[in-house]
């Protein structure tokens, strides 16, 4: 099972507090390359601040974050993000009166090499660099379905299209930690499985995924380790079918 | 006739100067940051290139390249403080920056002769070289916004805690708009100087800080156009609404309005938003056969329901 020694991206004894509540409590958690590791609880249980904390978007109230096993805990977020952690948001975030390729370019920004003047001037290296990035973005629009979509402005398309737009951009950033927050949200099954078999390839290629998600049918069917959060705790962990089982996190749930 | 296309000529001129302005408004509200400091930064260059050229004997164009550096030191400072600071605290922050810079333009006599200006400044700023200058700044920052600098200020501008998440650094993107903001504005202000002759305190306050601001959002903050149209039309109004004598402030304010109510992300973008759209439109209509066969294929359709 998973263990320290292959995980790239490890939690321990990470703690946060606001006030006096505890939103996120002594959590430790490793999520391996290669496989999709879940987190689940119920709304409030602290899931999306675990996400937040490893991006660097709030700091540690104690605890530590390794990534490779280099201590990332005081990192801020673009530096991480340069370092290849990519995430996704719960509540959609694009730009939304750009284009569906400009939002999904906006991801390759930690590959942009050319320089201040290049951009400026319009010089050969920006525009090969930015011809060779939209060729991947229509790639990437290719392998959601969405290739006729690239011109339209984001906004104005559906829900389940922004969530994969968003989703396209995280994978823009070619990334080594994946953070997915409630990626299948309002899908149905059909495009959750498109979706789940998407994160297996990517999981596939070496990336770490950490998947947060209600939908249990979802996360049953793509995680191959399984942690349940409540109320800032860990309270289980395990295979997912065990976890999903067990009684504290049924309880956490459904409530007695 | 001559007498005719001179008085043309003269809005012409203003046109293209405060275009200069407007685009120097434009770079900073499409990097998210809320500074009104333009209007400072054209009297830092307006006062140089004036200062220079008259009381220095420094050759015009010479003098007018010293204050558009100053701008861009002064802007570049600016973007220190400011990068601290958000939204209405950056533009109250900047208007404290126009005040100060106006009122040493006013007290520091020996230097800027006070209320009553700077004179005789050489006219070097012919409408042919005001024309060269502005299609020149217009394709730079055209392509400036087409690569990643551009669309890093529109994350920027739109969700911070996405462009941080996505490796963008939000101070160094505010700061390259804030230079180039002073940059462009002390550009304004030395060819307003080498165009109009003379200079004073008066010219650089309040008015023309709210006309920068107001060109930009009713062109339209998002593509440099916006500040060409944006200058356009609020330089040539007062013109066209002459007959309205007295009134003339009020028909326009009023009409202002009505555009910002009604056309909210400004002329430009609105036209260009409409032109995209169709052309979408096109393009999807041309692809049906194509668009079908996916819809078909996979769970892209679905969704749209």
């Amino acid at each position: 099972m998973s263990t320290a020694t292959n995980a790239i991206l490890r939690l321990e004894q990470v703690c946060r507090r606001f006030g006096g509540v505890h939103a996120v409590n002594e959590v430790t958690l490793s999520v391996p390359a290669g496989t999709i590791t879940g987190l689940i609880g119920p709304n409030g249980a602290g899931k999306t601040t675990v996400v937040n904390l490893v991006m660097g978007l709030l700091h540690l109230s104690s605890g530590r974050v390794l990534l490779d096993g280099a201590d990332i805990s005081r990192a801020e977020a673009p530096a991480l993000a340069q370092a290849g952690v990519a995430r996704t948001f719960q509540n959609i975030r694009l730009v939304p009166h750009a284009t569906v390729l400009d939002n999904i370019l906006a991801g390759y920004h930690r590959h942009e090499t050319a320089g201040f003047w290049a951009n400026l001037l319009g010089l050969p290296s920006a525009r090969a660099e930015a011809a060779a990035h939209e060729s991947k973005a229509v790639a990437l629009l290719e392998r959601f379905d969405m290739p006729m979509l690239a011109e339209h402005r984001a906004g104005g398309l559906s829900y389940g299209h922004q969530r994969r737009i968003e989703i396209m951009r995280a994978l823009a950033m070619n990334p080594r930690v994946l953070l997915l927050d409630e990626p299948v949200a309002g899908m149905n099954d059909a495009e959750a499985a498109s979706l789940g078999q998407i994160f297996r390839d990517v999981a596939a290629e070496g990336v770490a995924v950490l998947l947060i998600e209600h939908n249990m049918r979802f996360v049953t069917s793509v995680c191959s380790y399984l942690y349940a959060l409540s109320s800032g705790r860990l309270i289980a962990e395990g295979a997912p079918d065990a976890v999903l089982k067990d009684a504290g996190v049924v309880q956490a749930y459904l409530g007695t | 006739m001559i007498r005719l296309f001179a008085t043309y000529q003269s809005v012409f001129d203003q046109i293209l100067i405060y275009s200069l302005l407007a685009m120097s408004q434009y770079v900073v509200l499409r990097a998210g940051t809320f500074s009104v400091g333009s209007a400072a930064f054209a009297a830092i260059g307006g006062y140089t290139t004036a200062i220079l050229s008259t009381r220095s004997g420094w050759h015009p164009a010479l003098a007018i390249a010293c204050g558009v550096v100053l701008g861009g030191v002064v802007s570049a400072i600016m973007a220190f403080p400011l990068s601290r600071l958000r939204g209405v605290f950056q533009a109250v922050a900047t208007m404290a920056l126009v005040q100060v810079v106006v009122t040493i333009a006013l007290n520091w006599e020996d230097v800027t002769r006070g209320a009553l200006g700077i004179n005789g400044i050489p006219k070097v700023a012919t409408t042919g070289w005001l024309v060269l200058i502005v299609a020149f700044v217009v394709a730079l920052l055209h392509v400036l916004g087409r690569f990643s600098i551009g669309r890093a200020m529109d994350v920027i501008r739109e969700d911070e805690t996405v462009a941080v998440s996505l490796g963008m650094s939000v101070a160094h993107y505010q700061r390259i708009a804030m230079i180039l903001s002073g940059l462009l504005a002390g550009l304004a202000g030395g060819l307003q100087a080498c165009n109009s002759y003379t200079i004073k305190p008066e010219d650089f306050g309040f008015t023309l800080l709210v006309n920068g601001l107001a060109m930009a959002v009713l062109g339209g903050r998002t593509s440099v156009w916006g500040a060409l149209v944006g200058a356009a039309v609020l330089t040539t109004l007062p013109e066209l609404f002459r007959v309205f004598a007295d009134y003339r402030n009020v028909v326009q304010g009023a009409l202002l309005m009505v555009i910002i109510i009604y056309l909210p992300n400004g002329i430009a973008d609105t036209l260009f938003g409409l032109a995209h759209d169709r052309r979408v439109r096109r393009l999807v209509t041309g692809l049906e056969p194509r668009a079908a066969a996916v819809s078909d294929s996979g769970a892209g359709s679905e969704v749209t329901r």
